[in-house]
């Protein structure tokens, strides 16, 4: 991570869907990444939240990146993601009510997510604006696509609906719209995806 | 540390809580007309619902359940009383259930709204939909209780879910219909519930 300039921003979008994907690859975040995928719609918003702040934060970060003192910077740090976190909380609020009313508490968790704080720290602080605005994009979209996967997965089995809409007709597997299910459900989708990640990596010209 | 170090942390900081705070004054001033109107307009939206046919619905005052503040409603059509509403709250298996009930002049449930709940998703939270709620229709506080079986007199417990049922059912909604029955047909008297 020492060097972004010689990486392509399509590079590093993809680090942060695939190579570092939160949830998949690193294993972070998982109690939101739990909690709020019962469904599709909850799972998307909350993903669109993270993008939200991890773009905001890395570009934040990364403009002060030289006024900051080193001394301070991991509490500075804490503002700006807190900060925010503040201002989508409101957003939400005010412009998805419905969803807010479910998902606000872990709106509001996002300020302790260890992969915002982790890339402000780790990237954005030493590197320019436009590739912290691609790194924290790719970082962001990487827990998007993750919760989507999961909430389809949880609400589509445990339902027989997707965004409401039934789809099966029946429930299949109840269980995984349970904080017990969601657990399997994440196990189950980390490993089908580091399985196709691992076959990825293996052809000849990946990477 | 040096001098100039406290200083430029004294300014970093500064700097920070400035531009965050008036970054957030912004968002909160342009959006809290709308998080305002958002919550005023669903409360309206939620009484017109329960009582489509009247055109006025009146604020008639206060009570408590469960410690919790509740509303009670008359509902008007031109001059004459077609109904009233009243809010409830009821335990249920992991969360408050907050009602709304609409009563005819004769306290027989019309129609019943679940505004917020936060039972388990995919059991408890089925009390929400239609299929439960118009099975509490057109009964009087004596028939407003659950069963575990087959029933239409009383009402019939969503499987998995008897708790759920029963808090709306027995709890919030039982103790509406008794308060409001109380209230306006003994002149304002007295607290039901628990």
């Amino acid at each position: 991570m020492s060097d972004a300039n010689q990486i392509s921003y399509w590079e590093l979008i993809k680090n942060g869907i695939l190579k570092e994907n939160t949830i998949f690859k690193l294993a972070l975040s998982l109690c939101p990444a739990i909690a709020v995928t019962t469904s599709l719609k909850n799972g998307f918003f909350m993903g669109v939240a993270v993008v939200f702040v991890q773009v905001m934060v890395n570009l934040t970060v990364s403009a002060m990146r030289k006024f900051i003192h080193q001394r301070i910077r991991l509490p500075i740090f804490m503002l700006v993601i807190s900060g925010w976190v503040t201002v989508v909380n409101l957003l939400m609020d005010a412009y998805v009510p419905d969803v807010y009313k479910e998902v606000g508490l872990y709106i509001q968790l996002i300020v302790a997510f260890a992969s915002i704080l982790a890339r402000a720290e780790m990237f954005a602080s030493k590197n320019r604006l436009t590739p912290s605005l691609f790194d924290g994009l790719g970082m962001g979209l990487g827990f998007l696509v993750a919760l989507v996967f999961i909430s389809i997965f949880r609400e589509l089995f445990g339902k027989g609906t997707i965004l409401g809409v039934s789809i099966i007709g029946a429930k299949p597997l109840l269980i995984l719209v349970l904080p017990a299910g969601g657990f399997f459900a994440v196990g189950i989708l980390m490993a089908l995806f580091n399985w196709l990640y691992a076959r990825y990596a293996a052809k000849p010209g990946a990477h | 540390m040096t001098g100039k170090d406290i200083l430029k942390i004294t300014l970093n900081l500064a700097v920070i809580y400035i531009a965050g705070g008036l970054i957030i004054a912004l968002v909160h001033a342009a959006t809290s007309p709308i998080r305002y109107h958002n919550k005023v307009v669903a409360e309206e939206l939620a009484l017109k619902s329960l009582v489509p046919d009247a055109d006025k619905i009146e604020k008639l005052g206060d009570w408590k359940i469960h410690e919790k503040d509740a509303k009670y409603f008359v509902a008007k059509k031109g001059e004459a009383t077609i109904g009233y509403i009243v809010q409830s709250y009821g335990k249920g298996y992991s969360s408050y259930i907050n009602t709304l009930i609409a009563v005819d002049r004769d306290f027989r449930v019309k129609k019943v709204k679940i505004l917020d709940q936060k039972e388990t998703p995919g059991l408890g939270d089925e009390i929400e939909e239609d299929s439960f709620t118009d099975l509490l229709k057109g009964k009087d506080a004596d028939h407003l209780k659950v069963l575990k079986t087959e029933t239409t007199e009383y009402v019939q417990a969503i499987t998995g879910a008897t708790i759920s049922s029963r808090a709306v059912t027995d709890d919030a909604v039982r103790n509406g219909v008794k308060f409001i029955k109380a209230t306006i047909t003994g002149g304002g008297a007295g607290h039901v519930g628990r």
